[in-house]
């Protein structure tokens, strides 16, 4: 991927830019997912949760940790060289978004394993003696715990939007060509994250919490996607066909049925009756969710690269 | 939150006038009936396709299934059945009849049960093949659009099952 | 003339597909409503205590036909552009008797068996795995049967072509038949139900 800068605008060098298959949507999925573990953990860190013992979320990190691995390993099977991987790490250039993303994942695991820290889950326990010793000491300092809290959303945050300004930076791709694509990316990360949780969770309150979350997350991708393609549609001529692979062209049965049907009406939907006691809890509408996000990955990113300037 | 009790089925006319308006709808907009088979089979020749692209290509009987969308993604009944499955599971939900479960008359044991499910799957699937529908896209389609074939087909669907329901009885009464 | 109006080029391909997303959500509502999630529901029209298959598939039969049959006859859809499936007889009368014996053996045809396991039927996911398996057996064997798979090829062909009678009045025979098996149906549930009491 490092052979594709930002600056490759002519699309007479990549005619269609068709070189991307299923690692990258996999990888800025992923992301987005760990992005929502991190703000909802770091949240659940906030509101004290770690003092309850047992709570699902306790694993979240965890979790998150072993998903953002897995999408750096996609994220590295994309790499033409995979024995210069380690140089992204060597060089910090400010106006490329894959040095900040590489540097962004640097202290996002640190983050991410200072958090597991907090409450070691039992099987863990006393394995590492360095690592009790040092939750021991994080247990008395409850200002660390809290900046460990707002680290964690913050830094979620952060790579939440990443997964999108990453693409929108690539000026030889109209339909990425959006200010909307890093809001879309950061909602949908949260909403799947928010999915995940309530599907793993066994907790009443936790999972009545979070299908509400949910809902409200769905809500405001509807918007966002609203103003993604409407903010396309009233752009350029090349803008409006880019968009428009969307909305009526190639990928408009994937996009309507598969995203915004099947991702994210039904669910919100089925979440909607549920959080109203209207009918019962069931894993369905968590995994359309977490499906209409890896989905919605694909289909940018698909579509993304068949868009073109002429 | 305790289980609600399932509500009942709806009047059968009204169920009946409901799935007519859709079938409708379908010949106004697109031009074309239901179906459901049809998308099994194209379900199958891309999973097939994707593994044993020549085996595939050497037989006629998936050809049909292989013109342009070689991929289900672009299939009508494939869509058309996805539907489908979230109508069915709305509906099921809204009404608290979603529950695991196999159906299945008294007298007979589950795993017997579930044999019979398997066998009467895979005459359904040979039936439909060779009848080029299923009730779904022969009987209620083509018999809404008074197509001769589809009339022999619903009749000999009647028979056959009727002509057999005795045998059945122990799985179902 | 206007409908279909995907015929007319109302819209492209792609949008058919997210149509038929919405008519299959449409179609899989009614027939749970009907009550066609339930392989048991649906085997009692073989042992007569319950006959919903029957009128809720003529129901819809009726609706549909005389919606198309109105709706030609006011001008405003051309039934020549809706697909109709060829007639090919034998191997249709013959794979009808199979399916209806399947029918009676599994408990679902192919459309309600997507809303058996929707609403969370095992057997209907097994009956599922046994389509499967039936269509690959036939593909396989397809070049021993192929001759009689095309046998008896009669084109597109409709009832008032093969009787000669005109449209209207064969959509109203189907509708006085419909309402007669509707009374039919309503006097053999009484009686099922009568001699059940008795015991």
């Amino acid at each position: 991927m490092q052979e594709l800068t930002i600056t490759r605008h002519n699309e007479l060098i990549d005619p269609v830019l068709s070189i991307w298959s299923w690692q990258i949507p996999v990888y800025l999925f992923l992301g987005g997912l760990v992005a929502g573990i991190m703000i909802i953990a770091g949240y659940f860190v906030l509101q004290r949760r770690y003092r309850h013992t047992d709570f699902s979320t306790f694993y979240l990190p965890h979790i998150a940790l072993v998903l953002l691995s897995g999408g750096m390993f996609a994220l590295f099977l994309d790499l033409e060289h995979k024995l210069y991987f380690w140089r992204l790490f060597t060089t910090f250039q400010p106006s490329a978004p894959m040095s900040w993303g590489s540097w962004l994942l640097m202290i996002v695991f640190p983050a991410l394993w200072a958090n597991t820290l907090i409450r070691i889950p039992q099987p863990f326990q006393g394995r590492v003696p360095l690592f009790d010793r040092w939750s021991a000491a994080l247990n008395q300092r409850p200002q660390l715990i809290k900046g460990i809290g707002i680290a964690n959303m913050l830094l979620g945050t952060l790579l939440g939007m990443y997964t999108g300004v990453l693409l929108s930076s690539f000026g030889a791709r109209p339909l990425w060509n959006s200010a909307m694509l890093w809001m879309l990316f950061l909602v949908s990360g949260l909403s799947a994250a928010a999915a995940f949780v309530h599907l793993i969770t066994t907790d009443e309150y936790e999972r009545e919490l979070l299908a509400k979350a949910d809902a409200a997350f769905l809500t405001l991708e509807l918007f966002v996607f609203g103003g993604f393609i409407s903010g396309l549609l009233t752009s350029s001529r090349v803008h409006i066909e880019a968009v428009r692979l969307l909305l009526d062209g190639p990928y408009a049965s994937a996009f309507w049925v598969l995203v915004i049907g099947l991702g994210i009406l039904v669910p919100l939907g089925i979440q909607m009756l549920a959080v109203n006691h209207r009918v019962k809890h069931t894993p369905v509408a968590p995994i359309l969710v977490l499906l209409g996000g890896l989905t919605l990955r694909f289909v940018i990113v698909y579509a993304g690269q068949f868009s073109h300037w002429t | 939150m305790e289980a609600k009790p399932a509500q009942p089925y709806w009047n059968p006319y009204v169920a009946g006038f409901g799935l007519g308006l859709v079938l409708l709808t379908a010949f106004v907009v697109m031009g074309r009936g239901l179906g459901a088979s049809g998308a099994f089979a194209s379900t199958i020749t891309a999973g097939l396709n994707a593994v044993a692209p020549g085996h595939v290509a050497a037989n006629p009987a998936y050809a049909e299934y292989l013109k342009e969308g070689t991929t289900p993604l672009k299939d009508w009944l494939v869509f058309e059945v996805l539907g489908v499955f979230v109508g069915g599971f709305l509906s099921g939900l809204l009404a608290h009849r979603v529950t695991r479960t196999v159906e299945k008359g008294p007298r007979i044991s589950t795993r017997n049960r579930l044999i019979f499910a398997f066998i009467g799957g895979a005459l359904m699937g040979i039936g439909a093949k060779l009848a080029r529908g299923c009730t779904s896209g022969q009987a209620l389609t083509g018999g809404a659009l008074l197509n001769a074939g589809s009339w022999g087909f619903m009749i000999m669907v009647f028979v056959g099952a009727y002509a057999f329901a005795y045998v059945m009885r122990r799985q179902w009464t | 003339m206007m409908a279909p109006f995907f015929k007319f080029g109302f819209f492209g391909d792609n949008l058919g597909l997210v149509v038929a997303f919405l008519v299959g959500i449409g179609f899989g509502f009614f027939l749970e409503r009907a009550g066609f999630g339930s392989a048991r529901k649906l085997a009692a029209q073989f042992y007569l205590t319950d006959l919903r298959v029957f009128k809720v598939m003529f129901t819809a039969i009726v609706t549909a036909m005389l919606g198309v049959y109105y709706l030609s006859v006011l001008g405003v859809m051309d039934l020549s552009l809706v697909y109709l499936t060829p007639t090919f007889l034998a191997p249709q009368m013959v794979g009808g008797l199979v399916l209806g014996v399947g029918f009676v053996v599994g408990g679902y045809c192919p459309g309600t068996a997507c809303v058996g396991v929707a609403t969370g039927r095992i057997d209907a996911l097994v009956l599922f795995l046994g389509i499967f398996a039936g269509i690959v057996g036939f593909n396989e064997f397809y070049p021993m049967v192929s001759g009689f798979y095309n046998a008896t090829e009669m084109g597109q062909l409709t009832l008032p072509q093969v009787t000669g009678l005109p449209y209207g009045l064969l959509v109203f025979a189907v509708v006085l038949m419909a309402l007669g098996g509707f009374v039919g149906a309503e006097w053999v549930e009484k009686r099922m139900a009568a001699r059940k009491a008795e015991g």
